[in-house]
């Protein structure tokens, strides 16, 4: 308040400027400060949307990001009309939807069981080591899975070969499993990083509820029904929403590094269509095309859900 | 408490505590067992007799992927996209949210406006491509930096870190004649360490961990570990074929395991000790604008 109170002081010394130079000559170094930031969004952010006009134009080599000339939908139609795209569409739509299904709803029973525990040391090493797995690289992960799922050295086929003499699987290879692989090592990877949004939340829950449950008798289990629960319900409302926002938005890496031949029956989705039809066969406006549409679908579903989080609990992430 | 020591409140702590040690083992067996392929004898893996203990113990696989120069020139590349990527970014992450957490610049809600939106939108991944090899970046190691050098999540973090320091600090300050520069350098980042910290480890880690741009964008010599890891994965690059072994498949097992150990171990061993600061930019920086 009192970097008004001086301003106001300011304005009595020097009269002959306007309000604008003031406000200029005290905060040009502000201003200052964001010229290479800003430089940097519309250079690194804002020309590549613009680069999105690439969708609607022909390319011709060496001859700028943006295109030579109008075409009008003609890729759009193109790809609407190619089988490749809907399965990729078909493939996006299903992984996202198994992802949803099973890990929206693991992250809160672990943090609600996490909670449980009651030798705080132990509590915290299990929550520690729960979301390490979230700072390792997609290319360890996934070159782990290669190692862990082997069909001749394999831990998982030795074991199964062992206790149920069953017959070495290509795990990595056979499609009916890249679901299941995409989804589980998203669980592995990332439930104990979401849990701690759940785990805060638990926290917050003023404990003269549990204490009146357990007066009136209520187990462990009866107060986790009654009281978590339903006390972290607004904000299982809210990360359920920002999900379904961010649902088509798959680990694009992931799924790459996942890719073979055998499997691109299911494992191939929007992004891995667009870098195999843009950078491997060197389609871009066609891919630009592809790109833009899930972009603008992608938008939709996010700030439509964003907008009804708000409405509903009062609260959104933006 | 004694008073719930009740028969079902004790399964019910058994079943938790019983879940909880899956969870952790879960969590570590990948690693344990990356450890046990890297130092057993290949023999042994082959013959399945390796679990989570490593089988006819050597350091056969490690000094092996020390002789490979790729591997060292590829570590040394990513040491170095980390360490300079995160230095870029860290300054311009900074000299952005500093002014960004004053409301009063003009214009300061229309830039706010411009960061989230790209946060919605982005150019995807061909206007991205073209606009970096247009500016001639591609083949460059640039290219691994400057695409990079903010994140708006990390951007929001600090913008909300600077708006809760107190002004008084800064008045203070300005009484004793510091510039705005002077009062960012001298005061604001000394206090905000805790919030640059948090925000230089998850950049820290992005940088570590990519593999794709240094994929689409640069030349072999300039190839991050993870790149190399992933090409050993998918068979680009051939190893355990240095030894001349009829059995190249076998020795490749425990030289990838050495891979992929030494590649993540930073991350390992570092994360016990800065874990406190990978958590804080999910409770600090509650993303809202």
């Amino acid at each position: 308040m009192d970097l008004r109170k001086k301003q106001n002081e300011d304005v009595n010394v020097i009269k002959r400027r306007s309000p604008l130079q003031k406000h200029l000559r005290r905060y040009w170094q502000l201003y200052a400060m964001m010229i290479l930031p800003i430089i940097y969004f519309i250079v690194f952010k804002y020309l590549p949307m613009f680069g999105n006009v690439l969708a609607f134009r022909r390319y011709r080599p060496g001859m700028g990001p943006f295109g030579t000339e109008w075409v009008g939908f003609k890729y759009f139609k193109m790809f609407l009309k190619d089988p490749a795209f809907w399965r990729a569409f078909r493939n996006t739509l299903t992984i996202s939807l198994m992802n949803l299904i099973i890990n929206f709803p693991i992250p809160i029973i672990f943090a609600i069981l996490l909670n449980e525990v009651r030798r705080l040391r132990f509590k915290k090493l299990v929550q520690t080591v729960s979301y390490m797995p979230r700072f390792i690289s997609t290319v360890v992960v996934i070159a782990i899975l290669g190692e862990l799922l082997s069909p001749s050295t394999g831990l998982l086929n030795i074991f199964l070969q062992n206790v149920f003499g069953m017959e070495p699987i290509y795990f990595m290879n056979e499609p009916e499993y890249f679901r299941w692989l995409y989804v589980l090592t998203d669980t592995w990877q990332f439930t104990g990083w979401t849990a701690i949004i759940y785990l805060a939340a638990i926290t917050g829950i003023n404990s003269d509820l549990f204490e009146a449950a357990q007066i009136d008798g209520a187990n462990r289990f009866q107060q986790i029904i009654n009281v978590t629960i339903p006390s972290i319900l607004p904000t299982i409302m809210v990360m359920l929403i920002l999900n379904v926002g961010h649902m088509l938005s798959l680990g694009f890496e992931k799924v790459l590094l996942m890719y073979t031949p055998s499997n691109s029956q299911v494992s191939d989705i929007i992004d891995t269509l667009v870098y195999r039809t843009g950078l491997a066969n060197q389609n871009y406006s066609y891919a630009t095309a592809i790109g833009l549409f899930s972009g603008i679908i992608g938008v939709i579903l996010v700030t439509s859900s964003n907008s009804l989080s708000k409405k509903l609990t009062g609260d959104g992430i933006y | 408490m004694k008073r719930y020591r009740t028969k079902g409140n004790l399964i019910f702590d058994g079943i938790v505590y019983l879940i909880m040690i899956l969870v952790l083992l879960t969590c570590l067996v990948p690693f344990i067992y990356m450890f046990a392929l890297s130092l057993s004898d290949p023999k042994a893996i082959v013959n399945n007799q390796v679990s989570l203990f490593p089988v006819g113990f050597n350091f056969e696989a490690y000094k092996q992927i020390f002789t490979y120069p790729n591997f060292f020139k590829a570590y040394g590349n990513t040491i170095f996209y980390t360490i300079v990527g995160t230095i870029i970014s860290l300054a311009m992450t900074t000299l952005f949210a500093y002014p960004l957490s004053k409301g009063f610049l003009k214009g300061h809600k229309f830039v706010m406006k411009l960061v989230v939106f790209s946060m919605f939108f982005s150019g995807g991944l061909i206007p991205n491509y073209l606009m970096i090899s247009n500016l001639h970046l591609t083949g460059t190691r640039w290219a691994m930096l400057l695409p990079f050098a903010i994140n708006q999540f990390n951007l929001i973090i600090l913008i909300n870190f600077f708006k809760s320091l107190p002004v008084e600090i800064e008045e203070a300050a300005f009484i004793d004649g510091l510039s705005y520069f002077g009062v960012l350098t001298k005061i604001v980042v000394p206090l905000s360490k805790a919030a640059l910290a948090t925000v230089g480890l998850y950049t820290a880690v992005f940088f570590w961990n990519d593999w794709f741009n240094g994929l689409i964008y640069l030349d072999t010599s300039q190839f991050p570990v993870m790149l190399f890891l992933r090409n050993i994965v998918n068979g680009t690059t051939m190893v355990g074929d240095a030894a001349g072994s009829a059995d190249k498949a076998t020795i490749g097992i425990s030289i990838k395991s050495a891979v992929i150990i030494t590649s993540t171990l930073p991350i390992i061993i570092l994360y016990p000790f800065l874990q406190k600061y990978f958590v804080k930019g999910l409770t600090v920086g509650s993303v809202k604008g």
